[in-house]
């Protein structure tokens, strides 16, 4: 959680990404975050040719599966509807899926929450389903586990950087 | 182990609850008592009338014209929502500092404490336990008043717990108990005790994680329960312990929960965030 954190004469500014949010930059000074991933997934792609990425950050596997709520209003809380959007809004700004570098983090689960319950593996595997659907690879996974992540982007590199609390972060 | 009278001082050194906010929360408790008797507590005492008015004409209730008085805040608002208004205000300022131990940064256990009160008073109207559900507010919102001691013991022995946790397979409140000799849950107990909370709002914070198997037949218990575990999935700031607690499915099938109502629980949770958000910045 946070709010955005936008500094224009900074060298570099960091974009809070909350959850069932999306965001899109092609500014190369720009970080994109999404903090503290529970069960949820924070997914960065980045198009290194184009300059362009994003970052994801979605909590449900599907959007038919939650009573109430409206799929069309909140298009990112889910992994069918927000991979959708996510990846037509970056073709829209020049981004080709061949180009594509996916990172992912998250689908953490409470301990022994298995089967129906653990929805970050459910999380996982719809994101999956949906991604060969586009034919796109999954370039670094960091998922499962009973720990919150932290996941960035760095629009200028292309690097994705995650974090868990207490460990080494990982820069890919 | 950690010398545990060292740890059970520090309870003395913690600045109490006031004593209006406890007499609300005793009435608020008590389904027999009348929502009159509340408003005139919170009227006899004018600091806290003061600080709720001005809560109440802040942009965030957009009403539409000045409220000058308790029964108009109530006439406007209800007075279910001023008793809400009246806990969150008084417990406000210890839970909005950062926690060390449980890496948690200024704010961040006081929005995940608001944010598992909403999700528990939403659980109390949809799993039949309305009547209570000043408690089950109260509950979620001070269920880790534990943390708020205990953490710099957890940072001192995080590696150990760290180890347990991650290498052992413990949660993180029995890792806390093996390293400490005490959890959060059975500190915050303790505080409850000492600030003469109802029985039942210790009984809770006591056995909020349902470690005890008999906390689990209990229904008010299991919704804050749950509302924690939510939160934990969303990952509504939660720190170092992260997800590291234990999770009961057949809690949730004793009362009813499917996999489809979990869903439908985090995503209301998620289109409720931004009000919070904007709760959060009235205290």
């Amino acid at each position: 959680m946070g709010k955005d954190q936008r500094n224009t004469n900074a060298v570099s500014s960091m974009i809070a990404v909350n959850f069932s949010e999306m965001k899109i930059s092609s500014n190369p000074v720009e970080t994109l975050v999404a903090f503290s991933i529970g069960s949820g997934i924070g997914m960065t792609i980045h198009d290194p040719v184009g300059g362009v990425g994003g970052v994801l950050n979605f909590i449900l596997p599907d959007s038919t599966k939650a009573n109430g709520s409206n799929p069309a209003k909140t298009p990112y809380m889910f992994a069918d509807t927000g991979i959708t959007a996510f990846l037509k809004a970056l073709f829209e700004q020049g981004a080709k899926a061949e180009n594509l570098k996916v990172v992912i983090a998250g689908a953490a689960h409470v301990l022994d929450q298995t089967g129906v319950f653990n929805i970050g593996q459910k999380n996982l595997e719809a994101l999956k389903t949906c991604l060969d659907g586009y034919d796109i690879k999954i370039h670094h996974e960091a998922s499962g586990g009973t720990q919150s992540r932290t996941i960035s982007l760095e629009i200028g590199s292309g690097a994705s950087i995650i974090k868990i609390f207490g460990q080494e972060e990982e820069k890919v | 182990m950690t010398n545990l009278n060292g740890i059970v001082e520090q309870i003395n050194l913690l600045e109490p609850i006031p004593a209006i906010a406890s007499q609300i929360m005793t009435k608020s408790e008590d389904p027999d008592s009348s929502l009159a008797e509340i408003a005139d507590l919170i009227i006899k005492d004018p600091a806290l009338t003061a600080n709720l008015l001005k809560i109440c004409n802040s942009a965030y209730f957009g009403l539409p014209r000045k409220v000058e008085s308790v029964k108009g805040a109530v006439a406007w608002l209800g007075l279910d929502q001023i008793v809400e208004l009246v806990l969150t205000n008084s417990v406000s300022g210890k839970f909005n500092k950062g926690l060390e131990g449980y890496g948690l940064g200024e704010g961040e256990l006081w929005r995940h404490a608001v944010t598992s009160a909403h999700v528990a008073k939403s659980l109390a109207h949809r799993y039949g336990a309305s009547q209570n559900k000043h408690l089950i507010y109260t509950a979620a919102l001070l269920k880790d008043i534990g943390k708020l001691i205990l953490g710099r013991f957890v940072a001192f022995s995080f590696e150990k717990i760290n180890i347990l946790v991650h290498s052992q397979g413990y949660s993180f409140n029995d890792a806390e108990k093996n390293v400490i000799g005490m959890n959060h849950e059975e500190l915050g107990a303790m505080v409850g005790e000492k600030w003469s909370f109802s029985e039942k709002l210790i009984y809770i914070i006591r056995h909020h994680h349902l470690t005890d198997e008999s906390a689990r037949q209990d229904l008010e218990t299991t919704l804050i329960y749950l509302a924690d575990i939510i939160c934990m999935m969303m990952g509504i700031c939660s720190g170092t312990d992260g997800l590291s607690y234990r999770f009961y499915s057949d809690v949730l099938k004793r009362i009813n929960v499917s996999e489809k109502d979990l869903q439908a629980i985090i995503a209301e949770t998620s289109e409720n965030q931004q009000k919070i958000e904007h709760l959060l910045k009235l205290f």
